[in-house]
């Protein structure tokens, strides 16, 4: 089988010679299969935009090839575009003084679609998001929420097998961004397209998802599933409540073995603490034995994607 | 492929009447005040020129008038209208259109023009009722000049747009060209680098046209043939700087800035 999509060595300089250059990316690797769900993390400035617009063929790699169906993004862009859609700044992908629906006329005839092909499958996205009763309003009268719903809507509509989202939820309140996670869960459920989505949003990142690559000053720190990823750190983020105080001695011990132990001291002593190997834990408890204090429980945490998604990216722990 | 270039003309069109139509206001205000201009310079023509100002001065007027005011609407429509779109976001978008987006630009473009030739018609209607000067309104020999006279303006709206591209904000650089174009319009036919000038053999042409009367066929050959090798010229050089320019954008990553 063809990946759908298939990056390699990607590197991306800016201002190349330059004093100020800049290295976005630099050599990346990693493929996607069809149907897969794939969330692209990273904090600003770690390259997940500009590995999407190299794919896309809106920003000429350094080095590296893209292909997207085994088609090369430099020699065969316009196969790419053909099988590719994207929302690229949220809401501002969209022509604002036109209404939702003939933003969805405008785009998918840009893709070749008559009104014919296109129009029953508009509807049903915008049924889909909600927007069936303002399809006629201009998006500029919409709610901030609405106008973001519109731009994935459009992204979707022209019906390619791959779909690029850059931060679809970006400025949405929470309720909308639920909205718009469980209507992309949907389809990405029933139509079995590839989806990359990149995101500051770990929850729509852990909702969506189903593979994460992690990045990090354009370079890939971590693929792996998100259960994976998430697994990983079950294991490993413990909360010990502790019956008596603990003693300075013994927490500049633990800070010693364990740099980012949290220590709270309320009514009862809590500790938490994340350790890289799972053996590690005997340890702990030889400590608070030795100093004579009674475990009065141990919690593994949940940890959720942005404890993962923080620890990786500040090298804390290694996958 | 045919189907499809059809569908984007389609959805070009279709889109530029629907801008158009929530712009109104800015649409009838631009009539409004190039009506105004003109009016103000036809009328300060025959005040300060009083009995040397012939008929014909003033006929040539209105020709020139509509010819610039076509390259100003063609021009800007294709140089504003790629600033606007990076401004909105949705320059992106546009290039990643399978048939590319040197296909939406050109099909935006005849729509542009076929709006421009309504609006310049109505306007010169406007301009012939009140003034009093009428043209010979000659279909035949008139499109054809005023096509190929409008195509280098075409041509700089490439080149801007390129810059634009890279450099973004050249807005001031834009307004000053509106009236270099002038410049380049009215440059005297005897100095020899004239012909060559954007607009200006346009001008002459459809000046012997709709004033003097004459037919197509009854043109100068050889100022046909400078017509079409200036209109190919100017448009090639700024397709060819626009290319540029797009490749320029996308190593520095600059289609989705502004």
């Amino acid at each position: 089988m063809v990946p759908a999509i298939e990056v390699e060595a990607l590197v991306k300089t800016f201002n190349r010679g330059r004093k100020n250059a800049v290295h976005a990316l630099q050599g990346i690797s990693f493929s996607v299969w069809p149907g897969e769900v794939v969330g692209l993390l990273g904090p600003n400035g770690a390259g997940k935009t500009t590995t999407i617009k190299c794919i896309l063929g809106l920003i000429s790699p350094t080095g590296g090839t893209t292909r997207v169906y085994g088609f090369d993004t430099r020699t065969h862009r316009r196969e790419v575009v053909r099988r590719t859609s994207a929302v690229l700044e949220g809401s501002r992908n969209i022509y604002w003084r036109m209404s939702a629906l003939e933003n969805l006329d405008f785009f998918t005839g840009l893709y070749g679609m008559s009104l014919s092909e296109s129009r029953p499958y508009s509807e049903k996205l915008l049924e889909l998001f909600r927007l069936r009763d303002r399809k006629h309003v201009p998006v500029q009268e919409l709610s901030a929420g609405m106008r973001q719903k519109v731009a994935v809507a459009c992204a979707l509509a022209t019906r390619t097998p791959v779909v690029f989202l850059d931060e679809p939820t970006l400025g949405l309140d929470v309720e909308t961004s639920y909205e718009l996670r469980r209507s992309l869960k949907q389809l990405a459920e029933e139509e079995n397209r590839t989806i990359i989505l990149s995101s500051h949003d770990m929850h729509v990142v852990q909702d969506v998802c189903q593979r994460v690559i992690i990045m990090n000053q354009g370079r890939i720190v971590v693929d792996d599933t998100v259960d994976n990823l998430l697994s990983l750190f079950r294991t490993r983020a413990y909360r010990f409540v502790l019956s008596d105080g603990l003693r300075e001695d013994l927490e500049r011990q633990l800070r010693a073995r364990f740099p980012e132990v949290v220590v709270r001291r309320d009514l009862q002593t809590v500790v938490e603490v994340v350790v890289s190997r799972p053996e590690e834990i005997y340890l702990l408890i030889d400590l608070f034995r030795e100093a004579g204090l009674l475990i009065e429980s141990i919690t593994q945490q949940e940890p959720d994607l942005e404890e993962a998604f923080l620890r990786l990216v500040r090298g804390e722990v290694a996958c | 492929m045919l189907k499809e270039l059809f569908c984007v003309m389609r959805a070009v069109f279709r889109q530029q009447i629907i801008m158009m139509r929530r712009y109104m206001f800015n649409t009838m205000s631009s009539m409004v005040t190039l009506y105004i201009v003109f009016m103000l310079l036809f009328f300060g023509v025959r005040a300060v020129g009083g009995a040397a100002v012939t008929t014909a001065t003033l006929e040539g007027m209105v020709v020139g008038y509509a010819l610039w005011m076509l390259s100003i609407m063609g021009y800007s429509d294709l140089a504003w209208g790629l600033i606007q779109e990076a401004q909105m976001g949705t320059l992106e978008k546009l290039y990643l259109s399978p048939l590319g987006f040197r296909w939406i630009c050109g099909f935006r473009q005849l729509t542009g023009l076929i709006i421009t030739l309504v609006m310049v018609t109505v306007l010169v209607g406007i301009i012939m009722l009140t003034t009093g000067v009428y043209l010979r309104l000659d279909l035949v020999s008139v499109l054809p000049l005023l096509l190929l006279g409008v195509l280098p303006a075409y041509g700089f709206g490439f080149m801007s747009a390129g810059l634009a591209l890279i450099y973004k904000r050249i807005q001031s650089a834009f307004q000053i060209l509106q009236f270099v174009f002038v410049g380049f319009m009215v440059a005297p036919a005897s100095w020899p680098i004239s012909a060559y000038l954007p607009l200006n053999m346009g001008n002459r042409l459809l000046n012997q046209v709709m004033v003097q009367g004459r037919r197509l066929w009854e043109l100068d050959p050889s100022d046909i043939g400078t017509l079409v090798l200036v209109a190919a010229a100017y448009c090639g050089l700024g397709l060819a700087l626009f290319g540029r320019m797009e490749t320029v954008a996308r190593d520095r990553g600059l289609l989705g800035h502004y």
